[in-house]
């Protein structure tokens, strides 16, 4: 039973990154019923550039760990989220009236490009984040030690999230997003600026896959430039999981899908990790074609 | 008439390039120059056109320049056939490369097919030298090799509990295999036998899965990003088991991923570090290379690249020929105790390197390996 909650603990702390990063995509999709293939790079982007600026400011030595992370969290996000203005600029909305499928080739192209920019800029060596950023002492929950990192990632997670939700459910902006992923025409003859409301969504997505990306480097200790790829295809899943275009279902899926992982690699087989998720997702796409949450709130972000 | 003009100045070019191809002895170089193992293809392409540059100094081979032509497989099947298809076109006489075994088989025919001697430096899987290809080398010892050491090392240590974990690629599943084998022959129980996805960040799942099992000694037959990642996560854990590692984790960069704290203690097994190579050959080249690079080879499997292209440069020189047929007898037959910069290198039927390559190392509290006696 204690290896049971383990692997759950296990399963949630993975599923929260997943479900950070699945937001970007369903945020994205939403709108612009486009996947956004760079969005896994985006992740990779963070995590070098909060490496970058951590080594390079020193803030967390001035001002102490936990506020220190948190002001480059802000900074990361900032960055990420303007990268992310700039692809869709550049990439994204010269192909807005062009078939949908020119739009997902310039996708995996700023992937690519994306990609073997980062090995360009920084090498193709691992990275190492510092190691003593954060107390290491566990937290001991039912009597079960779990590592502190862990539970400020997944609560940092959940918190994101929640934000992001009241802020698309409950503010104009946010009614201005839902509009436009409902339908961009009306939404345009109703006053709404949809070029502005795509560029924020390109630049809240982004930024929360960026900050996803630090998370991953201060947890992990270890980054390189392929890793959006793998982090990238899991949301991606999660997001279909949980209903892509749907923001709880992003949540939901990507929780999901760490805790499918965990508990498949412990009970099953943990070669067969990845086709058991897979499994899993294929059975709830033929019960429910759209994903777990996504008939809920149908075509709606 | 245009098209008539741009054949023609089509023509010179590919008279231009073969008058060329004749006035140099070309070898390819296949590596991982992007990707995953994009730090040791870059290194492998540093120390074989390190030692072309020596060479041609010193009049290159056959009185000819020799020209080294690199092709990035970035440790991907696919992209490793492409290169292998683009490298085979251009007139070389062999190949150098590559570090994956799954890597290199992908590309084993292609060579074959095309009449080109290929001279793998780190995949080290058994089967790849058990096809019967004329043309197939390595300067890397293979699995058995390591397996046998690897029983060796743990028999020795007297555990009685052993893990495996390996990462299903060819190489690691290979080792893991056959140290499963060689503990059942010696009576040692295998207490947990599985593979974990490489690439990714979270292996906290295969660690309590593993430590459920209980066993005493942790055999690890995969790379150094997911040994480092284990060791870091098994350290936060608090679980103390010592661990050991195949040749894949030999790269400083594990100890940076790590950290000193937790990879203390853990074994490994390699070719010896390039830093603890004796020879002469060895000792001036890793003198030229800090010169030019700034600091010794990182990884001992780009060295062994350079012992590939200095093995086929004698043999070519030997044969007195650039035919891959006459080169690979000569590497076969004639090359025999050739003073390579990893120890002596001779060759048997197979291709395969005759003679024992394997030490076995430990990483003390700084963070510096440490040859075992």
């Amino acid at each position: 039973m204690e290896q049971f909650f383990q692997q759950l603990t296990n399963g949630l702390a993975v599923g929260g990154i997943y479900a950070l990063i699945a937001l970007g995509y369903t945020m994205v999709y939403g709108v612009l019923k486009l996947i956004n293939f760079a969005h896994g790079d985006l992740f990779t982007i963070g995590a070098y550039l909060g490496l970058t600026l951590l080594t390079s400011l020193a803030l967390t030595d001035h001002v102490g760990g936990f506020l220190g992370i948190g002001v480059l969290a802000l900074m990361v996000m900032g960055l990420v989220g303007i990268i992310g203005i700039l692809l869709e600029r550049i990439a994204y909305r010269p192909l807005r009236e062009s078939p949908r499928l020119s739009a997902v080739v310039s996708a995996l192209g700023a992937s690519i490009f994306f990609q073997n920019a980062i090995m360009l800029v920084y090498g193709a060596k691992f990275y190492v984040y510092p190691q003593d950023l954060l107390p290491k002492s566990p937290v001991f929950i039912f009597g079960m030690p779990v590592p502190l990192m862990r539970i400020l990632i997944l609560v940092a997670s959940v918190v994101m999230m929640i934000s992001l939700y009241l802020f698309v459910q409950k503010t104009r902006i946010g009614t201005a997003i839902r509009a436009a992923a409902i339908d961009q025409g009306a939404a345009r003859l109703m006053g709404i600026d949809v070029n502005r409301v795509i560029m924020i969504v390109f630049c809240i997505g982004p930024a929360l896959g960026g900050v996803a990306g630090m998370m991953v480097g201060i947890y992990y200790g270890q980054i390189n430039f392929t890793m959006g790829w793998n982090y990238g295809l899991k949301a991606f899943t999660a997001a279909i999981l949980g209903g892509i275009g749907n923001i709880p279902g992003a949540m939901v899926g990507g929780l999901l899908l760490g805790v499918i992982e965990a508990l498949g690699a412990a009970y099953i087989s943990m070669a067969w990790k990845d086709a058991i998720a897979f499994v899993v997702l294929i059975l709830i796409l033929i019960v429910r074609p759209t994903g777990l949450l996504g008939e809920r709130v149908a075509e709606k972000i | 008439m245009k098209k008539l003009l741009s054949l023609v100045a089509g023509l010179g070019l590919l008279l231009g390039t073969s008058a060329l191809a004749a006035d140099t002895v070309k070898i390819g170089l296949m590596g991982p120059m992007t990707g995953a193992w994009a730090s040791e293809g870059q290194e492998m392409k540093q120390v074989v056109e390190l030692l072309a540059d020596e060479l041609n100094q010193k009049g290159g081979l056959l009185g000819k320049q020799v020209a080294v032509i690199s092709e990035d497989d970035a440790g991907d099947p696919r992209q490793a056939s492409l290169a292998a298809n683009r490298l085979a076109t251009q007139g070389i006489v062999g190949v150098i490369g590559t570090y994956g075994s799954s890597i290199t088989e992908a590309t084993q025919n292609i060579y074959d097919e095309a009449g080109i001697i290929q001279v793998a430096n780190g995949s080290t899987a058994i089967r790849l030298s058990e096809k019967g290809l004329a043309n197939f080398f390595r300067t890397c010892p293979r699995d058995d090799e390591q397996g046998k050491v690897a029983t060796a090392t743990i028999s020795k240590l007297g555990h009685k509990k052993i893990a495996i974990l390996h990462d299903n690629t060819s190489y690691a599943k290979g080792l893991a295999e056959e140290a499963q084998a060689n503990l059942k022959g010696l009576n040692i129980p295998v207490v947990f036998f599985d593979a974990l996805t490489p690439g990714e960040r979270d292996y906290n799942t295969i660690l309590t899965k593993m430590k459920a099992a209980g066993p005493d000694f942790v055999f690890f037959t995969g790379y150094y990003p997911e040994a480092g990642l284990l060791l870091r996560q098994k350290k936060e854990m608090g679980w103390d088991v010592p661990f050991m590692g195949g040749d894949a984790v030999n790269n400083p960069e594990l100890v940076k991923i790590a950290g000193a704290a937790a990879t203390e203690g853990f074994l490994f097994l390699t070719p010896p570090l390039p830093k603890d190579l004796d020879t002469p050959e060895a000792k001036s080249f890793v003198a030229a290379f800090e010169k030019k690079f700034g600091s010794a080879p990182k990884s001992i499997y780009p060295v062994l690249a350079g012992d590939g292209f200095r093995v086929l440069a004698e043999a070519i020189k030997g044969a007195n020929s650039v035919e891959p047929a006459k080169v690979s007898a000569f590497m076969k037959t004639a090359l025999k105790d050739f003073p390579g910069l990893t120890g002596k290198i001779s060759f048997n039927d197979k291709g395969d390197r005759i003679g024992e390559v394997y030490r076995v190392y430990q990483v003390n509290n700084q963070g510096d390996f440490v040859l075992q006696p």
